[in-house]
């Protein structure tokens, strides 16, 4: 362990623990470069049939950077989702959000409408482990490549149908012809009702308001691919497909389960918070001189260290324990905020983290366990996200260079030993590799 | 479509038949040795799919979420948003301070296929069941090693959680109105919740890799860095140099969007996606004009700020003409994105979520009835199901030292007797319910009172 690293830990310090985190710390040097590793999914085959939906696109991107060989199929004239970036703007014609979600895909043109096409994705299908699709419920069955018919062709396929309410119910029925969005799939599944400013706050910020990413979108996505990479770990034991089928308008609800039970025991909605927490005071980013900082107290013991560093030991014995800082009472919880946002606020971020550190480090390496851990972190923007030497050092940011859409860089991430996820590169050429797909396949 | 499409889907999905079908990691096993929420999430999804998941604490104190409430309430001496991280595994505490304490945690890693922790960088190496530590017993083992800022780099050490993340990734400052001091954070632990899926998936693809090949690996999963993942705002500034503000209630990839105000004070979300799309609004709206209007009739151009804030101001005067009672008459017919915004109240009684499995009402032998979120896809042959809700800290001790480790009755008391092994303390969260007779639990007393040999 290098001896100028930060450790927050008094187990860290023994002859055994130093010597067993050397060893460890030298399995980690070699897992930041996929060079020459093999890929977890090489021998699995995905079909992306995504359509102006992010899910889907997301889901096979990440196949791709677990090694499938993935098969991106859209109509002649390109799926919508290319066209789905901010303000308009594109590369060579390709919108961010789908060059960004392009990683190691091959990108080939059939039209679902066409009966030779049609053909062509049955033969694909036979020879696929994963399909992945997005269309209006029953569409595809209609046509006569849906689930119903591809599990005769290929009965251990694995179908994944992504749509807003799913393939069954009478709801998901009625409203079949609804398309995927994220933000109705942040609003559907109780999302955007958590965010926003407090009631009392003017219209429309105490409005519900969406996350500023796609958040229903990756979250959906994300259980699609757990699901299906259960259910392809199911075939290789047992030779059975199945189908997979997942609902975005639960997407934020299924995630973190909160909204369902608190709904049914407590018979109340929760109100938006703001920048409050529903759980703890303070818990948040505080504005400082230069930025935001995040001043966190889980414990007792964290809130009484943040109280002596910030120099408000004076108001110790008005919220002393947790339960007097329980955030039920939103006036509350805003009168401690604000004592919080008045000390930090001549402060300079770097004064407040050199104090917070100082103190953790001393109480984590002791033996007493009531010194209480206070943390923080500013808050960045992702221009500033990219400049931090931690980030740069995990490779996190994946410089593209391609001679057709130029320079820029993705988030990748998924340090595995054996099996890094990767990106090996992104292109999104409407049908450039259509022709060797065929070929490869034996295709006419 | 095809008549009889959604009744064959309602007999592929057949909720009445999920306890009879397989289980997608029948026979896995998975050692948790992770606390809070983001560890616990990855190993619940595998639990909910069959896999044996273990969750070893530290007797009489327990992973502190048990205990953890919001707004004071507690629900059957439980903290309710426990139940539903940590469902159908087993509990058992096991005192790592102890060189038999850590042998034993070391004996049920052997027999594991996974192991997940979330403890801050590096401490179960220095405890002694870590990586090195189990690789010697058990080479195959996956070992997935989840925490804030990742096992390497100068920061690694550094400790976190989702409120932390959230504010480093990025996901914070992007969230809210543009020229407001407001930036909000994604409530109820999205930070911990979504990185833990994304934990269970990455884990899935070491199993499928040692399925193939039989051999295990270690996995360094980062929360921070799997929501930067998630952000096109990156690949957005490098290609193009500028910034994206933020954009309030407009998501920017489509217009126009939005959440919008009925004239009965209701909130609805609106988008669209495709040119299509935007014909179907016109023709809702009746406002075939803005079909063939050169600013609107396709998507980059409707993408344009200037013209993206046109169209949204035409939107929201509409909407504001409407009640809730009209938006829900119009979805049945639209073909663009159109729904309400629902809230935890609306969620939990949905008819059409608990038809689907992703609402369920379980019904506990010790806590009897709790509403909770079912699983996040469904699976047609092998579906995720909730066997049991959580256990008091120690309750299948006896059940896991006999069955795995083969200690006798004795052994286990001498093993109570030096707090090596132990159960609750009388604290929330960590007890069972007063109403429950514990004393005659057949699970809890596995094996009875004397040695079976």
């Amino acid at each position: 362990m290098p001896s100028k690293e930060k450790v927050y830990s008094r187990h860290m310090q023994n002859k055994g623990a130093v010597k067993r985190i050397s060893e460890w710390s030298s399995i980690l040097s070699d897992i930041l470069s996929p060079e020459g590793k093999p890929e977890a999914l090489a021998d699995t085959v995905v079909l992306d049939l995504s359509y102006a939906n992010f899910t889907g696109l997301i889901a096979s991107s990440l196949f791709a950077e677990g090694g499938a060989e993935v098969i991106k199929i859209e109509p002649p004239e390109g799926d919508p989702a290319r066209l789905m970036t901010p303000y308009g703007k594109t590369v060579k014609g390709t919108g961010i959000p789908y060059i960004m979600e392009s990683r190691n895909k091959h990108n080939i043109c059939l039209d679902i409408h066409d009966e030779t096409d049609r053909d062509r994705l049955r033969a694909l299908a036979q020879k696929a482990d994963v399909l992945i699709e997005t269309f209006e419920p029953g569409l595809l069955d209609e046509l006569g490549i849906g689930y119903r018919q591809l599990k005769e062709i290929n009965p251990s396929l694995v179908y994944v149908a992504i749509t807003p309410y799913g393939q069954y119910t009478e709801h998901a029925k009625k409203l079949a012809s609804i398309p995927w969005s994220d933000i109705t799939s942040q609003a559907e599944s109780g999302m955007a009702a958590l965010v926003g400013a407090l009631p009392d706050d003017p219209e429309p910020y105490n409005w519900p308001t969406r996350a500023g990413f796609h958040a229903g979108g990756y979250a959906s996505a994300v259980s699609a691919v757990c699901s299906a990479l259960m259910a392809l770990f199911f075939k290789r034991r047992t030779g059975r497909g199945q189908m997979v089928d997942v609902a975005t308008a639960d997407s934020f609800s299924s995630c973190v389960g909160f909204p369902p039970t608190i709904g049914d025991i407590w018979k109340k909605p929760r109100p938006r918070y703001g920048t409050l927490d529903y759980g703890l005071c303070p818990y948040g980013f505080f504005k400082c001189k230069d930025g935001y900082a995040a001043i966190a107290c889980f414990r007792d013991q964290d809130f009484r260290a943040a109280l002596r560093i910030l120099g408000l030991w004076k108001i110790e014995e008005e919220w002393k324990t947790l339960l007097d800082r329980i955030t039920d009472d939103v006036e509350k919880a805003k009168t401690l905020n604000r004592e919080i946002e008045q000390a930090i606020a001549s402060m300079t971020f770097d004064e407040i983290f050199k104090k917070f550190q100082a103190f953790s480090i001393k109480v984590a390496r002791s033996k007493w366990r009531g010194g209480g851990l206070p943390v923080t972190t500013r808050m960045l923007r992702p221009r500033e996200v990219m400049e931090v030497d931690h980030w740069k050092a995990r490779n996190t940011f994946f410089k593209v260079d391609d001679h057709y859409y130029g320079i820029f860089q993705v988030p990748v991430t998924g340090k595995m030993s054996k099996t890094p996820l990767r990106i090996k590169r992104i292109s999104a050429r409407i049908g450039e590799d259509t022709e060797q797909v065929f070929k490869k396949y034996g295709i006419k | 479509m095809n008549n009889d499409y959604f009744s064959y889907m309602a007999e592929v999905f057949d909720r009445s038949q999920v306890d009879k079908k397989s289980e997608a990691l029948k026979g896995i096993r998975v050692l948790d040795l992770s606390h809070m929420i983001f560890g616990p999430k990855a190993a619940d999804v595998l639990a909910e799919h069959g896999a044996e998941v273990i969750k070893v604490e530290v007797p009489y104190q327990g992973d502190y979420w048990r205990s953890a409430t919001y707004w004071g309430k507690y629900w059957k001496h439980s903290n309710p948003m426990w139940h539903f991280i940590n469902h159908s595994k087993y509990f058992v505490g096991i005192d790592v301070k102890y060189p038999r304490g850590k042998e034993l945690i070391l004996k049920l890693a052997e027999q594991s296929d996974i192991v997940i922790e979330n403890f801050a960088s590096g401490t179960v190496e220095a405890w002694g069941i870590g990586y090195t530590q189990t690789r010697a017993v058990n080479p195959n083992i996956i070992y997935a090693s989840l925490s804030t800022f990742g096992q390497t780099g100068p920061s690694r050490f550094f400790p976190g959680w989702d409120l932390l993340a959230q504010g480093t990734s990025g996901v914070i400052s992007v969230t809210g109105y543009p020229d407001t001091e407001h930036f909000f954070k994604i409530p109820d632990f999205f930070g911990d919740f979504y990185p833990g899926f994304f934990a269970a998936m990455l884990v899935m693809m070491a199993l499928n890799y040692r399925e193939r090949t039989g051999e295990g690996q270690y996995l360094d999963i980062s929360q921070a860095e799997i929501l930067m993942r998630s952000l096109f705002q990156f690949t957005y500034t490098s290609a193009t140099g500028d910034d994206l503000e933020r954009t309030g209630n407009q998501d920017p990839t489509v217009s126009p969007s939005g959440i919008f105000k009925t004239a009965d004070g209701g909130f609805v979300a609106l988008a669209v996606g495709t040119d299509e799309q935007f014909g179907s609004l016109c023709k809702v709206m009746k406002r075939n004009d803005l079909a063939t209007d050169s600013r609107f009739a396709e998507a980059l151009e409707r993408l344009k700020p200037a013209h993206a804030e046109e169209l949204h101001r035409i939107v929201a005067e509409w909407i504001d003409s409407l009640k809730i009672a009209d938006i829900r008459k119009i979805r049945e017919t639209c073909r663009f994105a159109l729904s309400e915004v629902e809230d935890d109240v609306s969620i939990s009684r949905d008819e059409w979520r608990k038809e689907r499995g992703s609402v369920v009402e379980f019904n506990d032998p010790m806590y009897r009835k709790l509403t909770m979120a079912g699983s996040a896809a469904m699976m047609s042959e092998t579906p995720g199901r909730i066997k049991w809700l959580t256990r008091p800290l120690g309750y299948h001790n006896r059940y896991i030292f006999k069955t795995l480790l083969g200690l006798s009755e004795s052994e286990i008391r001498q093993l109570e007797k030096e707090y090596v092994v132990g159960y609750w303390d009388y604290r929330v969260g960590q007890r069972p319910p007063v109403y429950y007779n514990i004393e005659k639990d057949e699970i809890f007393n596995y094996g009875g009172e004397s040695d079976a040999e």
